[in-house]
């Protein structure tokens, strides 16, 4: 059971007189909940995925966001773990690192990248998600241990290189792969194509969807996610985030200006941002109600109320 | 590799073109400079492959094609404009500060034996001065070559937020029995945020070797785009170059040449990005046909400051004859990883398929391969935005062709 | 063939010689004697022609300039051939070797403990020692090609046993030593290397493996590899390994002359892996022969600094080339390479492909040169390089020279320079990769397109060593 608990976040573009975006947000999202984030154009939805995954181009100007965890999140840890490891800052972590707790951000607009296959990609996050565990969760002694194993002997012949590492064996990992692919009604050629590079729009959010079910995170944070795709695309890609949450438990922040994917993926809580902030939240019918009323009746009640 | 200074020069004829013109002490000194270091300075470079040298500018015997004092040239420049438009020697009554502030502040005289030649004996040429906030009227210059030898010095300047557009037609006169030899430096200074375009044409006569060297320096947000048109001349020398010295500056080169005969062209286009987000755009086209050949070469250089530069550069060249010979060297030099840079060149002939299409639809073949040459050249002159310029480009094509 | 005669051949092959001025500063090569030459001759015990030859290039050696007027050249004003001439004496054994694995420095043992090469092989590629289990695979290689008419052996044992043909192949057609300085200081000093030999229409499957050659008889510093692929012949030779060679010289001159003959296929594949004070200065060059085919596959990740061109004459008609080659350059590393290509008649081809990489001050530079002579009609050729570039301390050139006498022909020349882009960076760290894992990455899918077309023993080998390249220096 992992929560993802954002505290008056405030942000700004990350360079001298940046704009400020987010001027205190709070929200939290539990393992195993839906949440759906919503708001107009340039309200900071965007922005908050971002500053959540620690994006470099947006500096945090005030608030925290932490992750709490427990011990089923930490099952596959051998160490002993100490009281303070169930909570993290991730403001102070690398993007990899909050990754590797278990942080994943759904991108609006994926990068493509020539040459890297997706599953060459993907073995190689999903190896390197257990290595940044180990080391997020060990101490300094037991650190100086482990580099002392590394050195030992060799294992296979020069003109072979050793044998991978990766906690995931070739076999269990193209298992798996098949598995997400056949619930995400994607085509397995996908997995021998370049990362993202050609990808229909449609392809790559389905992409992204693929990725978060192989990485198993805590929470996932999905960024327009449904922009861009035709109906049964989105039936997809709207299985493919329910089993993530129906299956692996993951708490999921889906960001969107759209009802229509609502519809399928049915959240346990909507919020409404305006300029920078959650002015609102409440169940899937705020939901239904903004989809009639509009934002400017968002704006009028919070401001009326204020 | 110094090449021996022609006997028909020394300090006195260079005094004596000096002082004809009643030009002020510091022009001389820095013509009776040039003339000194000529002995130490080596021609331009050339691009050497193993056994192979692409151009040879070594033979040339200027003992017999430099007669300094005869040098003659009917030239007519456009008066309805904004800018001031001037011979070059005329200007220097009015102009001199800013004359002597500018000459030789883009393109060092002794930069290598034929820009030392050049300015030491030069005899024509233009000012162009566009004032802070000018607009101007197009500027025309018409020149025609008269003598064995010419030397002319070009020198533009705008302000702030001014804008010009330049253009330039070189050809031949009264006839010359022999050799010939014409030399003609352009330096253009672009203030800050001011946009200049420096088109050229030179069809001299085929009897002529032409040395031109073309460099401008902008400051912050300046645009220089040049055209070089070349179809004349036995051999061309062309240098086109732009030092991207202010933030945000423009640069395009857009050169085509048309080589029929034994005729030479050595053309080569030059950008260094100095400063960040500077932009630059390299487009040559040439055709070649009979024996005649082409040198390219295309330089990017991006330097360590230069942040987030863009540059691009293209060369196709079409051969239209057996015995033509094309060489070029597109090179990018990058020294800053913040950069996007490109750069491609092909050399092909006229598509048999296209022509067959032509053929097919009754056109005979001279006229479809005609109609194939000009449309080679349609990308060139689409970045020609002012009309006569293109007409007269394309009209040259045209004849050519005929 | 007379020495006369020979004189002769390699004279009027002015096509390729570097007609620069004569500069005095590497007149008197102190030690670099008639002596010495002599002195290896007989050490060899070679024939007449032999020593003939040697000192013939040494004359050619000494009236030749240093090449240092080429645009952006690396400086090769610290390669000190002086102090190179007495090791070249054949009463010297240590040629190219540590004495101690111990003396190896750290980062070279690291790096051979990353790749996971084990102790002995360590000591035999280091060129310490002898290495008996590798003899014996060698000995059952042999065995096998022999029945076939393959010759594979040393090239002093070549000159011994195949005289007549190495005579008449030996730096005579293909690389003259009036070629440029270095061939020329080679051909009077050369020493070691391989001799392959492949009759008409056999085909050699298993890739012909210098590396294993190398524990034999160690891999000197002027190695002379000459290959022959009579008509129909196909072949694979893999030269060194990925194990960095490291040595008390610093400089490496090897030549290699490959004869493609009629539909005969030879691919070439290098990965140069010298230490990081080595001058690598090497001339490659083949022949190839009415529609044979060349390949040349060319790693260059080590040395100090490297000029190297593999060229391909393409002298019969429908003869073909391909060329890939990836550089990547680090700290004080100057990699120029690149390719020639001289299509000399109708209907050849070629293809040349370039990566490269220039990371912490280094600098890389393709230098190139396609040449299409009159007549070679239909003949087509496409070049296309890339770079990448990690900061602005490090350098990236592209510098092709196009030569294009005929105009029946198809020629694309295309470059780019591209930077690691934050965003993609960002994007992978967000999947959970630390910030040199991401940028490597980057780097193995930007040389992936090249990566996939080579010899999966060779792909692996590269990739490893691009990896341990990136590992740690990226900030």
């Amino acid at each position: 059971m992992a929560t993802l608990e954002i505290n008056d976040l405030h942000a700004r573009v990350a360079e001298e007189d940046g704009e400020r975006i987010l001027r205190g947000v709070d929200l939290t999202v539990e393992s195993g909940e839906i949440h759906a984030l919503m708001g107009p154009n340039g309200s900071g939805k965007s922005t908050t995925a971002k500053v959540i995954a620690g994006h470099p181009a947006y500096e945090v100007t005030d608030g925290e966001i932490l992750l709490h965890l427990d011990e089923a999140d930490v099952a596959d840890i051998d160490e002993d773990i100490d009281e303070a490891d169930y909570t993290w800052n991730l403001l102070e972590l690398e993007p990899n690192e909050r990754a590797a707790l278990g942080i994943f951000l759904g991108f609006q607009y994926p990068a493509e990248i020539e040459g890297v296959t997706m599953t060459n990609f993907l073995r190689q996050a999903i190896n390197a998600k257990h290595e940044e565990r180990e080391e997020l969760f060990e101490d300094e002694e037991a650190e100086a241990d482990a580099d002392e194993d590394e050195d030992a002997g060799y294992d296979s012949s020069p003109m072979e290189g050793p044998t991978d590492e990766g906690e995931i064996g070739v076999a269990e990992f193209q298992q798996l792969l098949s598995e997400k692919m056949e619930l995400l009604d994607m085509d397995e050629k996908f997995m021998q194509r370049y990362l993202n590079a050609g990808f229909s729009g449609g392809e790559k959010k389905q992409n992204e969807v693929l990725q978060a079910a192989m990485l198993e995170p805590a929470v996932a944070v999905l960024d327009e996610i449904d922009s861009g795709l035709d109906i049964d695309r989105l039936q997809d890609v709207a299985k493919g985030i329910n089993a993530l949450r129906d299956e692996q438990g993951t708490g999921v922040l889906q960001i969107t200006h759209y009802q229509r994917i609502l519809d399928y993926v049915e959240p346990d809580h909507v919020h409404i941002m305006l300029d920078g902030e959650v002015v609102k939240s409440g169940d899937a019918e705020l939901a239904e109600q903004l989809e009639d009323k509009g934002y400017d009746w968002v704006r009028e009640e919070v401001y009326e109320a204020a | 590799m110094s090449v021996q200074v022609p006997a028909s020069i020394s300090a006195e004829t260079v005094e004596r073109i000096a002082e004809e013109r009643d030009e002020p002490e510091w022009l001389l000194e820095t013509r009776l400079a040039a003339l000194e270091a000529l002995e130490d300075l080596d021609l331009p470079d050339v691009i050497q492959t193993p056994g192979n040298r692409w151009t040879d500018l070594e033979s040339l015997d200027f003992e017999s094609l430099v007669d300094p004092l005869n040098q003659a040239d009917a030239t007519e420049r456009s008066e309805d404009t904004d800018a001031v438009v001037l011979p070059f020697t005329e200007a220097l009554e009015e102009y001199g500060d800013l004359i002597e502030a500018n000459f030789g502040s883009v393109l060092d005289p002794q930069e290598n034996y034929l820009t030392a030649l050049s300015v030491a004996l030069f005899t024509t040429g233009t000012f162009v001065y566009v004032p802070e906030g000018v607009d101007a009227e197009d500027v025309t210059v018409r020149a025609e070559m008269n003598s064995r030898s010419l030397f002319s010095q070009t020198l533009v300047v705008t302000e702030e937020s001014s804008s010009v557009t330049i253009l330039e037609g070189i050809e031949t006169g009264d006839d010359v029995e022999g050799e010939r030899y014409f030399s003609n430096l352009v330096e253009v200074a672009a203030g800050e945020n001011s946009h200049v375009q420096f088109g050229s044409l030179q069809n001299l006569d085929e009897e002529t070797y032409t040395y031109a060297l073309k460099r401008g320096v902008t400051d912050t947000y300046a645009t220089i785009n040049w055209i070089e048109g070349n179809l004349g001349s036995r051999l061309t020398r062309s240098d086109i170059e732009t030092d991207l010295d202010g933030d945000g500056s423009e640069s395009q080169i857009v050169g085509a040449f048309f080589g029929h005969e034994d005729q030479h062209f050595d053309i080569n286009a030059r950008v260094w990005h100095r400063a960040e987000n500077t932009t630059a755009d390299l487009v040559t086209r040439g055709v070649l046909d009979d024996e005649a050949r082409s040198v390219y070469e295309g330089v990017q250089d991006v330097g360590q400051d230069a942040w987030n530069t863009s540059s691009y550069q293209r060369e196709n060249t079409l051969m239209l004859s057996d015995d033509a010979e094309a060489d070029a060297s597109p090179k990018l030099i990058i020294h800053n990883h913040d950069t996007e840079a490109s750069h491609s060149a092909t050399v092909g002939q006229v598509d048999a398929e296209d022509l067959f299409y032509m053929e097919s639809r009754t056109i005979d073949p001279i006229t479809a391969r005609n109609m194939l040459v000009e449309g080679f050249f349609v990308p060139v002159l689409e970045e020609i935005a002012v009309d006569e310029f293109r007409e007269d480009l394309e009209a040259l094509v045209g004849e050519r062709l005929r | 063939m007379s020495s006369e005669d020979h004189i002769k051949e390699t004279d009027t092959e002015a096509r390729f010689e570097f007609k620069k001025e004569q500069k005095s500063a590497f007149q008197t090569e102190k030690g670099l004697t008639e002596e010495t030459i002599r002195l290896i001759s007989e050490d060899k015990d070679e024939p007449e022609w032999m020593l003939e030859r040697r000192l013939r290039a040494l004359e050619q050696y000494k009236a030749m300039p240093m090449p240092t007027d080429w645009p952006g050249q690396p400086d090769l004003s610290e390669v000190e051939i002086d102090e190179i001439v007495p090791y070249i004496r054949p009463d010297i054994e240590t040629r190219g070797g540590a004495e101690n694995w111990d003396d190896l420095p750290e980062e070279i043992q690291d790096t051979f403990d990353k790749l996971g090469i084990p102790e002995a092989e360590k000591k035999a590629l280091s060129g310490v020692g002898a290495q008996y289990e590798s003899e014996i695979v060698y000995q059952n290689m042999q065995e096998q090609w022999e029945e076939k008419g393959v010759i594979f052996c040393d090239m002093d044992k070549a000159v011994q046993e195949h005289e007549e043909i190495v005579k008449e192949h030996f730096m005579t057609k293909c690389v003259p030593p009036s070629d440029n300085k270095f061939a020329a200081l080679h051909g009077a000093i050369w020493s070691g290397g391989s001799f392959v030999y492949v009759p008409e229409d056999v085909t050699v499957n298993m890739p012909v493996q210098a590396y294993f050659r190398m524990n034999s008889e160690g891999m000197g510093q002027f190695e002379h590899t000459l290959i022959i692929a009579e008509e129909g012949s196909e072949m694979h030779y893999i030269e060194g390994c990925s194990a960095p060679k490291y040595s008390a010289f610093n400089l490496h001159s090897g030549g290699v002359e490959v004869f493609v003959g009629e539909d005969a296929h030879v691919q070439y594949s290098t990965v140069q892996n010298w230490s990081k004070n080595t001058y690598n200065l090497n001339t490659k060059r083949a022949i190839v022969e009415e529609n044979g085919r060349m390949e040349w596959i060319s790693g260059s990740m080590g040395s100090k600094a490297t000029m190297l061109y593999p060229s391909t004459i393409l002298k019969g008609r429908g003869a073909s080339d391909n060329h890939i080659t990836i550089a990547m350059a680090g700290e004080g590393q100057d990699i120029d390479t690149g390719a020639k290509v001289y299509h000399n008649a109708p209907e050849t081809k070629s293809t040349i492909e370039s990566k490269s990489i220039a990371k912490d001050g280094g600098r890389t530079n393709y230098r190139g040169l396609v040449h299409i002579a009159d007549g070679a009609e239909n003949s087509s050729t496409a070049v296309e390089c890339d770079a990448l570039m990690f900061d602005n301390e490090s350098t990236s050139d592209t510098m092709p020279y196009m030569e294009i006498n005929e105009s029946k022909v198809d020629v694309a020349h295309e470059a780019t320079v591209g930077k690691i882009g934050d965003e993609d960076i960002f994007y992978l760290q967000s999947r959970g990769l630390d910030d040199d894992d991401a940028k490597q990455m980057i780097v193995s899918g930007f040389i992936e397109p090249i990566t996939e077309e080579l010899p999966i023993e060779y792909a692996v080998e590269l990739n490893r060593l691009v990896e341990l390249e990136m590992e740690g220096s990226l900030g």
